[in-house]
């Protein structure tokens, strides 16, 4: 028993004690009641009935491959689209901007600090009947754009504008552990810019893309705000499914498999993402 | 002339494991009062643990650390009278050099005038104007660092100073300056120094007394003439520098027999027994050319390199039988003229071989 | 030099490309500000009238503000209580070298990617389960399951350039263990601490999915400006947001200016 004891002496470990505490009993401890429901009979709100595998069945039987669907499909969408739309912003971040990179930065950063569904409901704003497009649309040109507003359209875009963030900085952050010299030995050694893109760029900063990719996708996949407040009914996305399950249905059985299965798949991902990160590295840049 | 005055900082068979790993292994050691005291020794030779022992930030598994008679292994370091240089110096970088030096001063509770007069003294002492005060850490240059680091230590006011490899950062002028300062310092405040390296030349300059650690176990303490004139064994004369070292045995009086080549060479009888070990030869005694002719040892080999070392040059003869190479040093103004591949005499007096056992 | 041009061409796309997605990202915003300030009872483009009667109506209306205090409160008490937690969090997520510190780093991280929507459900479901009756007491517990991840993140990044050698020396200049932490660590952490603070503070005064499933009869801003937009338009929510943004930017240049001033008063003079 020695090595316990050791182990336990650890100042480190001390210090962890309190955070570790905090997710035991406000995160671990949820979910594993949500994982012990999802095994209840429906309809049930207590915990001493027979487990039943009802609820997976019943999932898988009606039509909840929708919302599943939907909320994959857009997620897919949502990390293409910023892909595209971030990567020359990365570029010009660590390549060209110099100094007025961390001021980017700052400005990128800011509105992660306000309140999401009043960003979104600015986009209600500009998207809206007689709203800002519209409105100058109709003022400028005499032509009326009114049906934006409630699309499936829309609500990407709201996925995009809340998650942008989160793509941009990995993808920076990767870019920026490509040290300039190994592109100057490709070139040195007869590679094309295109050819230095491919070979040397691209593959070196894989880390940041897929962090950055990962990450947009689960949070977009559990996203529950953007189709509400730009989506209106066009759309339902599956945390949407759960928040009913919960709430109106009162069927927590059926609420607890769906968040399973969100959560199942988000820990994949997360697992896989946690395999190709350093933190130390990341974090304390060392 | 080994006589010690009595012990100021005494340590009695300290011992330290870590685990199964003997860190220091019955280390016994007095330091007397006002002294220089040096402790030299490769990476991994136990000094750093010493030191931490010494001032009080780690306690040994056994032995005893005396200061005055009165053992302190339990005192803890903020309760010691002692005080230490840090390898990287540990500059408090939110505070000024000015608060940095009166932080001991502030912590025992001395009004904010006298503080700040007794900083700007310090750093007088140490050559550094006194505008200083309020410059911040970051504006500081190396060796201004390694400067306020030694007066925020001295403003402790502590009975003894550790230093922990405080120069070895630096580049090689600014360290040849600094130590020459460190020793004036010492001079001029009369305080005991310890201080650890892992370089035998720096603690030359400095000391006035070597320790030498290898292995957690101190192999020989002496002034820096003992250590470079009669090192106790092959570890202690090779960790000076580069040496010709020959595997020898005693064949009668005034003459030893090379193990392997059984060629023999005239030696001065030290008094000391010897029956089989070394010789060593310091390259800087061996003659080469005319001036070896006369000399009672020896060797006759090819010249095949020599290196310009800055004030010396150093030449490297392959010996006739192809068993051994040896180094030969001259002044740079005083070079051997022969070339690369031609047949050379090397040689060296009888009292220039330092015999030591095995 | 045709090269030197197409790079000049390239530069110039991606300059104009940043600054037309920043303009992206600050257009909602603009327009929800614009809005507040319009006459009409429905928004309409272009504004024809323009009003401030809104905030009056707010600054007059008692609902408003128990609204308020209770997204402050909430905001507060998160506040507090991450940095102090953290704090000890941050020690061992890059101070101290531990068995099983990868694993701890990787579990700290976790909830900060975890769909927040359902995290905040099935806290609901922990609460009913054990009998406690949800309020913004539950919403603060909530927030930090959250919030407290990202504090320690923010807070690790100072105490990796932190290094303990500092402790010691002060230690050995006769300093004692609580005089070390007034002295040195804590500031020299403090930059980590009120960031971390401050990020606390506006992720809880913004946070909206956790409040929604926790903050029980309460109601914190985001939560009444979601239930406003479902329910239809009402002018009072862009006056509300735009109040929300102004509270954020002015708590965010108010911990701005202190810590100039900080920083000044400490080069300035000896302590």
């Amino acid at each position: 028993m020695k090595s316990f004891s050791d182990w336990i002496r650890q100042p480190g470990l001390l210090n962890a004690v309190p955070v570790g505490l905090f997710l035991l009993v406000g995160f671990a401890g949820p979910l594993v009641l949500v994982l012990l429901y999802s095994f209840m009979p429906p309809k049930t709100f207590t915990l001493n009935q027979v487990p039943t595998l009802e609820n997976y069945l019943s999932v898988v039987t009606q039509s909840y491959y929708i919302s599943f669907g939907w909320s994959l499909m857009l997620a897919v969408i949502t990390v293409a689209l910023l892909l595209v739309i971030t990567y020359p912003i990365a570029y010009g971040m660590t390549k060209l901007f110099n100094r007025w990179a961390t001021l980017i930065t700052i400005l990128v950063a800011l509105p992660l600090l306000i309140s999401e569904n009043i960003r979104l409901f600015g986009w209600v704003l500009l998207l809206l009947k007689n709203g800002v497009i519209d409105g100058s649309l109709q003022y400028l040109l005499g032509v009326s754009l009114s049906g934006l507003l409630y699309t499936v359209p829309a609500v990407v875009l709201g996925l995009v504008y809340v998650y942008l963030p989160f793509m941009l900085f990995p993808l920076v952050i990767g870019m920026s552990m490509v040290p300039d010299s190994l592109k100057e030995a490709a070139s040195d050694l007869g590679a094309s810019r295109l050819q230095i893109f491919w070979e040397v760029e691209l593959p070196l900063s894989m880390p940041g893309i897929l962090i950055g990719s990962l990450l947009v996708f689960i949070l977009s996949l559990g996203s529950l705000a953007e189709s509400k407040i730009l989506g209106g009914q066009v759309i339902v996305m599956i945390a949407d499914d759960i928040e009913s399950a919960f709430t109106f249905a009162q069927n927590w059985p059926k609420g607890s498999v769906l968040s399973v299965l969100l959560i199942t798949l988000s820990l994949v991902i997360i697992f896989f993402l946690f395999r190709n990160i350093d933190l130390d590295r990341l974090v304390g840049r060392r | 002339m080994n006589e010690v005055p009595l012990g100021f900082l005494e340590l009695r068979g300290v011992t330290k494991q870590f685990g199964e790993f003997t860190a220091l292994d019955d280390v016994n050691l007095s330091i007397s009062e006002g002294e220089f005291f040096t402790l030299v020794g490769p990476s991994g030779s136990g000094k750093t643990t010493l030191i931490r022992i010494l001032v009080g930030m780690d306690s040994p598994t056994s032995g005893d650390i005396a200061l005055r008679g009165d053992v302190i292994n339990d005192v803890p370091a903020n309760r010691r009278p002692t005080c230490m240089v840090f390898q990287n110096l540990a500059l408090f970088p939110h505070k000024t050099v000015g608060q940095n030096v009166e932080f001991a001063m502030k912590i025992a509770g001395v009004a904010a005038s006298t503080r700040r007069e007794r900083a700007l003294e310090l750093l007088e002492l140490l050559r550094l104007p006194a505008d200083f005060y309020s410059k911040r850490i970051n504006q500081c240059s190396g060796g201004e660092r390694q400067r306020i680091a030694l007066a925020r230590a001295l403003a402790f006011d502590p009975e003894i100073l550790f230093f922990d490899e405080p120069l070895s950062a630096l580049d090689f002028r600014l360290r040849k300056t600094l130590e020459k300062e460190l020793k004036d310092i010492h001079r001029e405040t009369g305080k005991t120094f310890v201080y650890i390296t892992h370089s035998l030349e720096e603690a030359m300059v400095m000391s006035d007394r070597i320790g030498i650690l290898n292995h957690g176990k101190l192999i020989q303490i002496g002034s820096p003439d003992d250590i470079y004139n009669r090192p106790l064994n092959k570890f202690v004369a090779q960790f000076m520098g580069e040496v010709n070292t020959l595997a020898v045995d005693k064949a009668g009086t005034g003459k030893v027999k090379d193990s392997t080549t059984g060629s023999m060479y005239e030696i001065t009888e030290s008094g000391q027994e010897f029956e089989s070990g070394f010789m060593i030869i310091r390259p800087e005694v061996m003659k080469i050319g005319n001036a070896a002719d006369a000399l009672p040892n020896r060797i006759q080999g090819v010249l095949f390199n020599d290196y310009a070392l800055g004030s010396r040059i150093q030449y490297q003869v392959r010996s006739a039988d192809g068993e051994n190479h040896w180094l030969v040093e001259r002044l740079q103004d005083d070079p051997f003229s022969g070339n690369a591949g031609e047949p050379v005499t090397i040689g060296w007096r009888a009292e220039d071989s330092i015999l030591v056992p095995s | 030099m045709k090269s030197l041009l197409q790079r000049k061409v390239v530069r110039a796309l991606i300059v104009v490309w940043t600054l037309t997605v920043l303009l992206f990202l600050y257009m909602p915003m603009m327009a929800v500000v614009m809005a507040s300030f319009t006459k009409q009872r429905y928004f309409r483009f272009p504004v024809n009238a323009w009003d401030t009667r809104w905030y009056e109506k707010a600054f007059e209306s008692l609902s408003v503000r128990d609204l308020f205090w209770t997204s402050f409160s909430v905001a507060l008490l998160v506040t507090i209580l991450s940095v102090v937690l953290a704090f000890f969090g941050a020690l061992a997520f890059a101070r101290y070298d531990w068995k099983g510190r990868k694993m701890y780093q990787r579990i700290i991280l976790l909830p900060i990617f975890f769909p927040q929507a359902v995290l905040g459900l099935a806290l609901l479901l922990w609460f009913s389960s054990l009998g406690i009756t949800t309020s913004w007491h539950t919403a603060v517990f909530a927030h930090m399951i959250w919030i407290l991840p990202i504090v320690t993140l923010i807070m690790s990044i100072q105490v990796y350039s932190f290094d303990p050698v500092w402790e010691e020396a002060a230690y050995d200049l006769g300093a004692s263990r609580l005089q070390v932490l007034r002295e040195i660590t804590l500031p020299i952490l403090s930059p980590g601490i009120i960031s971390g603070a401050v990020f606390a503070f506006l992720l809880s005064w913004g946070n909206f999915p956790l409040s929604l499933f926790t903050t029980g009869a309460d109601q914190t801003i985001p939560e009444w400006l979601y239930s406003k937009m479902v329910s239809g338009y009402t002018p009072m929510v862009p006056t509300l947001g735009s109040l929300t943004m102004g509270g954020a930017a002015g708590f965010l240049l108010i911990a701005f200016l202190i810590v100039l001033a900080v920083r000044r008063l400490r080069a300035g003079k000896p302590d």
